[in-house]
């Protein structure tokens, strides 16, 4: 099996004031990429709501089991992470 | 024997020029310098200088300027003044120092490259006039920060030093200049450069810092950039000429230089001058906003100008007049995030009464920014002072180099935070708004500059850590930012149980 792949990606944050580049794998779901993304905002310039978070790529929420790969996210791309209801 | 008047002799000394024999004009002034485009040869001829100087005339006046700026600065060198200076106001000084001295010397360049390339010997004259004065604003912006050296901050180093480096502030700098001063021909560079750059722009950092700077008692400094300004107001007007022959043949690429670098200008300066004019500078000391000047120096002043020319309002001014409201603040919130990247101690800024000026200046500071404020506030409170460092880099965007996002504001509507992306030849551009891109799109052959992202993911940063990136940026442990006091401005906020000066080490302390 292929190693997974460092995906270096333009990251926004719901309610942040920059986009960010942070680094997934490929191999990564989306509720890992919210994690990493999450990591540089939520509780450095946002509070933990505590609630679960969703990705939105090309304007659509990608289902949380879906690996990066798979949704087609490639490098330089951007995503955005929200959170989503309790 | 007599000397001639200078009535008599004026006229023909600066309008010398040669008939060429032996080689072509082309050869003499080749189109990808002199860019005349439309424009035909001869109309040239009719360039005329809206103010006359004779060399000598020029060195009696010029000498005069300098012995006023360094005898201020003698006398002064031996006061107190300069230990008194606030911490934050000091950074005003030290990041036009090291934005500002060597950008000069590009601006020398520019004016010898029209000096050279100039199509009218009166264009030319006056350039090696705007040379001479951009070479004295150079001397004058190194030797001012030198003596400080001795003060025992090794900061004002950074006067000369920023400009060669790879601090992602300068590669936004050099982007903006090059593009302005060096890649340009010369037709395009008068309109950039002492037109729209010059009669706009200087204004902000030069008049409005003078201000700021006699107020915040830094005679010295304000001595200096007074001296710059009065040589900036004469030779600024060297645009003026060549615009109106170029509207004349050719309005439409008149109005594309204007629009273009009025943009790139405008991004640049929301953040040299507009986080030192609203937050490094002590509130008591503040008279005007950053929007406030803007509004007064550049929307009016500005745009009566252009409209002189037959020149229309760019096409995005709502967008640059929204900007005024918020761009300064995100970038001033994204260099104090990013503090260790920068060669001065940026000020929070954000104590409570500073937060109620800004409120009463800027109606939505409070929605757009106020939650990020109030979260890194509690880290400080909490000691997590971790969490109000950087652990990776913003976005940078693709022609002004700023981080994507500082061209909106979280909670706008209109202007939401996000990457403006284009994909050509299946290369994906993030930008920070519209414009950028626009812009971008319609220049990208000349369009060369790398951001640090990409030269991150490109491995030219080694290794790959923000410790990697503050060493490859030039930034040391002594000379890279931290918040201008220490963080006691949060104390303000800090619960009355722990607002007794004994926080955790590296929190707010009171006092």
């Amino acid at each position: 099996m292929a190693e997974p792949q460092p995906v270096p990606i333009n990251a926004m944050f719901q309610d942040d004031f920059v986009t960010q580049l942070a680094l997934v794998l490929d191999t990564d779901t989306m509720d890992e990429v919210a994690t990493k993304v999450a990591h540089h905002v939520v509780g450095r310039r946002q509070p933990d709501r505590g609630l679960p978070m969703v990705v939105k790529y090309q304007g659509k929420v990608v289902p949380a089991a879906t690996t990066v790969a798979e949704a087609g996210i490639a490098p330089l791309h951007n995503v955005y992470v929200e959170w989503g209801t309790a | 024997m007599a000397r001639m008047p200078r009535e008599e002799w004026y006229e023909v000394a600066r309008d010398v020029d040669w008939t060429l024999t032996y080689v072509d004009d082309e050869a003499v002034f080749p189109e990808w310098m002199s860019g005349t485009g439309k424009v035909p040869r001869e109309a040239w001829s009719k360039w005329e200088e809206p103010y006359k100087v004779t060399y000598p005339e020029y060195v009696a006046t010029q000498r005069e300027k300098e012995s006023g700026a360094y005898g201020v600065k003698a006398a002064l060198q031996r006061s107190s003044v300069f230990d008194n200076l606030d911490e934050g106001w000091k950074s005003v000084a030290k990041a036009h120092f090291g934005g500002v001295a060597i950008v000069e010397y590009t601006a020398a360049l520019g004016e010898l490259r029209m000096a050279r390339f100039g199509l009218s010997p009166k264009w030319r004259t006056m350039s090696v006039f705007g040379a001479l004065d951009e070479i004295r604003h150079t001397q004058l912006s190194l030797f001012f920060p030198h003596e400080l050296l001795a003060k025992g901050d090794p900061q004002y180093d950074w006067a000369h030093k920023a400009y060669h480096t790879n601090d992602w502030g300068m590669i936004a700098a050099r982007a903006t200049f090059d593009g302005m001063m060096i890649g340009a021909n010369v037709v395009d560079v008068a309109i950039q450069l002492p037109f729209t750059f010059e009669t706009g722009f200087t204004n902000v950092q030069f008049v409005a810092l003078a201000s700021d700077a006699l107020d915040s008692g830094d005679i010295n400094f304000a001595n200096m950039i007074s001296s710059i300004q009065t040589d900036e107001a004469r030779h600024s007007q060297q645009g003026g000429p060549t615009l109106e022959i170029l509207m004349e043949h050719d309005p439409k690429r008149a109005q594309w230089i204007v629009d273009k670098t009025f943009w790139a200008s405008a991004r640049l300066f929301s953040i040299l001058t507009g986080p030192g004019m609203d937050y490094y500078t002590p509130l008591e000391h503040r008279k005007q906003s950053y929007k406030e000047f803007m509004q007064e120096w550049i929307v009016d002043q500005f745009l009566r100008s252009i409209q002189d020319y037959g020149l229309k309002k760019p096409w995005y001014w709502q967008e640059f007049l929204d900007g005024l409201e918020t761009w300064h603040h995100s970038l001033h919130l994204g260099v104090w995030f990013w503090r260790p990247t920068v060669w001065w101690k940026p000020q929070g800024g954000v104590s409570k009464a500073e937060r109620e000026w800004l409120s009463e200046k800027y109606p939505n500071f409070e929605q757009q920014f106020g939650p990020i404020w109030d979260q890194l506030i509690a880290n400080i409170n909490n000691g997590a002072m971790e969490k109000t460092l950087p652990e990776t880099l913003p976005w940078l965007c693709n022609f002004c180099h700023l981080p994507v996002g500082t061209a909106a504001a979280p909670n706008n509507p209109k202007y939401p935070v996000r990457s403006y992306s284009l994909t050509n030849n299946g290369y994906t551009y993030h930008f920070c708004s519209k414009v950028c891109r626009q812009i971008w799109w319609e220049d990208r052959d000349t369009q060369h500059q790398t951001t640090v992202i990409e030269r991150l993911l490109g491995g030219e940063i080694q290794p790959p850590t923000v410790e990697g990136i503050l060493g490859w940026m030039g930034l040391t442990p002594e000379t890279m930012g931290d918040d201008a006091y220490n963080y006691r401005w949060a104390a303000d906020y800090a619960p009355a149980a722990t607002n007794g000066g004994t926080l955790v080490q590296g929190g707010a302390k009171n006092g």
